[in-house]
């Protein structure tokens, strides 16, 4: 469970955060929508501590955050998976290495466990026989989702996905879905995903937050979220014309 | 003021390098990594430079003791003393600065820009302690290795221009080698390069982790890497061999 609490923040004069308060459950998925420059990224940043906003509180699972010392910060991200919007794999390393990161680090598994833990965590993003090739060498898609791989790695009970899907085909992008869902429900994670994608909402969310322009403009549930009266987010979600057309015929 | 807040930002980068490292296996991994990026890649660019400098050194000092009074001895002597005081520490260093600054300063000013700092720094890592700390102890190391190298290849390269010129008997060069050798000139000069050391691999280090932006910030903050790590070896260089030398 994470508590978002009146959170601000600026980049110089820009006031991209505007009092932003949430509230996410664990065992389900929560998705923050909005349009590319809405602040989506920086809330998520926010409340892992990468940015760090003027004002407000983060609480995981009644853990104050944002002021908490380093040492208290990294004892909570070791319970954090994040997937970048860019996937931020390390170049230098093969995507073995990648996902078997953190493993070396913070547990004592032996090296067959762990060779059967990143092949497990390979499988589950239907990626095989790519263990020794290193990032630039495979494709986007494959890039973000061994990214995932790597999140999942240790078991996190905080999910945090910077736009999974985007780049992807449809067939992958829902396979992507059903797995951040399946995994979250399976394990009982707080899973927070950034997305614009609809049909990913319309696939897997429980939990939506809209924001506009640094607001949290609207919360609902997945079946609200046609039968709203809120135009911004009627914009968002009825972009294209034909659309809006069947939302008209279909009221 | 700017400055004062730069020193202030490095030092407290610093104090999140020098701490003790999640797992003492995967950071000496992690040096031996290092030793061969920072000090075996550097071997043959040291070994080069040292003997042709060596060889001119003692061909141009030979050239101007062409007075009978000055002892031939002296050719040797003078090539000995330059390269253990100054040229086998301050100018290899200086040479180090612009190969191995430039490369970590990128190399960390890519993780930065592409997030994989923060993907580290989101695992729980102390991102500084886990990329910087090996680069400076790799450093350590190897510079000194490299610092006694490039003596040994200098007066070799001197050596050689006694045999195969006849400005200098090797008789002379030899005996001149061996005369009123000072054994402090060695520890100064190891002090030295170990001091480099450090502030090469943590001026870079520092230069590359505050990058922000895109792929011509990393340019410009590896440009900038060089440009500082030289000006503060010229600077430690002044304030070390006033204390250890005078
Ligand atoms: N480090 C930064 N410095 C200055 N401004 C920033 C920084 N990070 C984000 N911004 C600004 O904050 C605003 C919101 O950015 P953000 O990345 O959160 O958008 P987003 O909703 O994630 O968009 P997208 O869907 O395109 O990823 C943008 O206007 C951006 O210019
Ligand atoms: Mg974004």
């Amino acid at each position: 469970m994470i508590e978002v609490k009146n959170v601000n923040k600026s980049f110089g004069d820009q006031h991209v955060l505007k009092d932003v308060s949430a509230f996410f459950e664990p065992g389900k998925i929560n998705m923050i929508i909005g349009r590319s420059g809405s602040g989506k990224t920086v809330l998520l940043k926010s409340i892992i501590g990468l940015v760090k906003p003027e004002t407000g509180d983060i609480f995981f699972n009644e853990r104050e955050f944002i002021r908490a010392n380093i040492k208290f910060k990294r004892e909570i991200r070791k319970e954090i998976g994040m997937v970048f919007q860019g996937g931020a794999l390390f170049t230098s390393q093969t995507v073995e290495d990648n996902i078997m990161f953190p493993l070396n680090l913070f547990t004592n598994l032996t090296k067959k466990e762990k060779l059967n833990r990143v092949n497990f965590c390979l499988d589950r993003v239907n990626i095989q026989n790519a263990n020794k090739q290193f990032p630039s060498e495979i494709s986007g898609g494959m890039q973000k989702r061994v990214a995932i791989a790597r999140a999942i790695a240790l078991n996190p009970k905080y999910l945090f996905c910077d736009e999974p899907n985007s780049g992807l085909d449809p067939q992958t992008a829902i396979m992507i879905d059903q797995l951040i869902h399946n995994i979250t429900v399976e394990y009982n994670m707080t899973t927070i995903v950034n997305t614009h994608d609809m049909n990913s909402v319309m696939e897997i969310a429980d939990s939506i937050i809209f924001i506009y322009e640094g607001h949290k403009w609207w919360q609902g549930g997945r079946e609200d979220i046609f039968n709203s009266e809120n135009d911004e987010l009627n914009d968002f979600v009825f972009a294209s014309e034909l659309c809006k057309k069947i939302k008209k015929t279909n009221p | 003021m700017k400055l004062l807040s730069v020193i202030g930002q490095y030092l407290v980068l610093m104090s999140a390098v020098f701490t003790k490292p999640v797992r003492a296996r995967i950071f000496i991994k992690r040096v031996f990594e290092e030793i061969e990026q920072i000090g075996m890649d550097s071997i043959w660019i040291v070994s080069i430079v040292s003997v042709f400098m060596g060889a001119v050194l003692t061909l141009q000092v030979a050239i101007n003791f062409t007075s009978p009074v000055i002892p031939q001895y002296l050719i040797g002597l003078s090539a000995r003393d330059t390269f253990i005081l100054e040229f086998s520490s301050t100018i290899i260093c200086l040479i180090l600065a612009g190969k191995v600054g430039s490369n970590i300063a990128s190399e960390i000013g890519t993780m930065r820009i592409t997030e994989q700092i923060d993907a580290l720094e989101i695992m729980g890592v102390n991102s500084a302690n886990y990329l910087i700390l090996p680069k400076i102890t790799a450093a350590l190391i190897s510079f000194p290795i490299l610092n006694l190298l490039s003596i040994i290849l200098g007066i070799f390269g001197g050596y050689l221009i006694a045999t195969a010129t006849d400005v200098v008997s090797i008789y002379d060069y030899i005996y001149g080698l061996n005369y009123m050798f000072v054994p402090f000139y060695v520890t100064y000069s190891l002090i030295k390069i170990c001091v480099f050391s450090i502030i090469i691999t943590s001026v870079s280090s520092f230069h590359g982790y505050y990058t922000f932006g895109g792929a011509l910030e990393v340019g410009k903050s590896s440009t900038k890497a060089v440009v500082y790590s030289i000006i503060l070896v010229l600077l430690f260089n002044l304030i070390l061999t006033q204390l250890l030398l005078t």
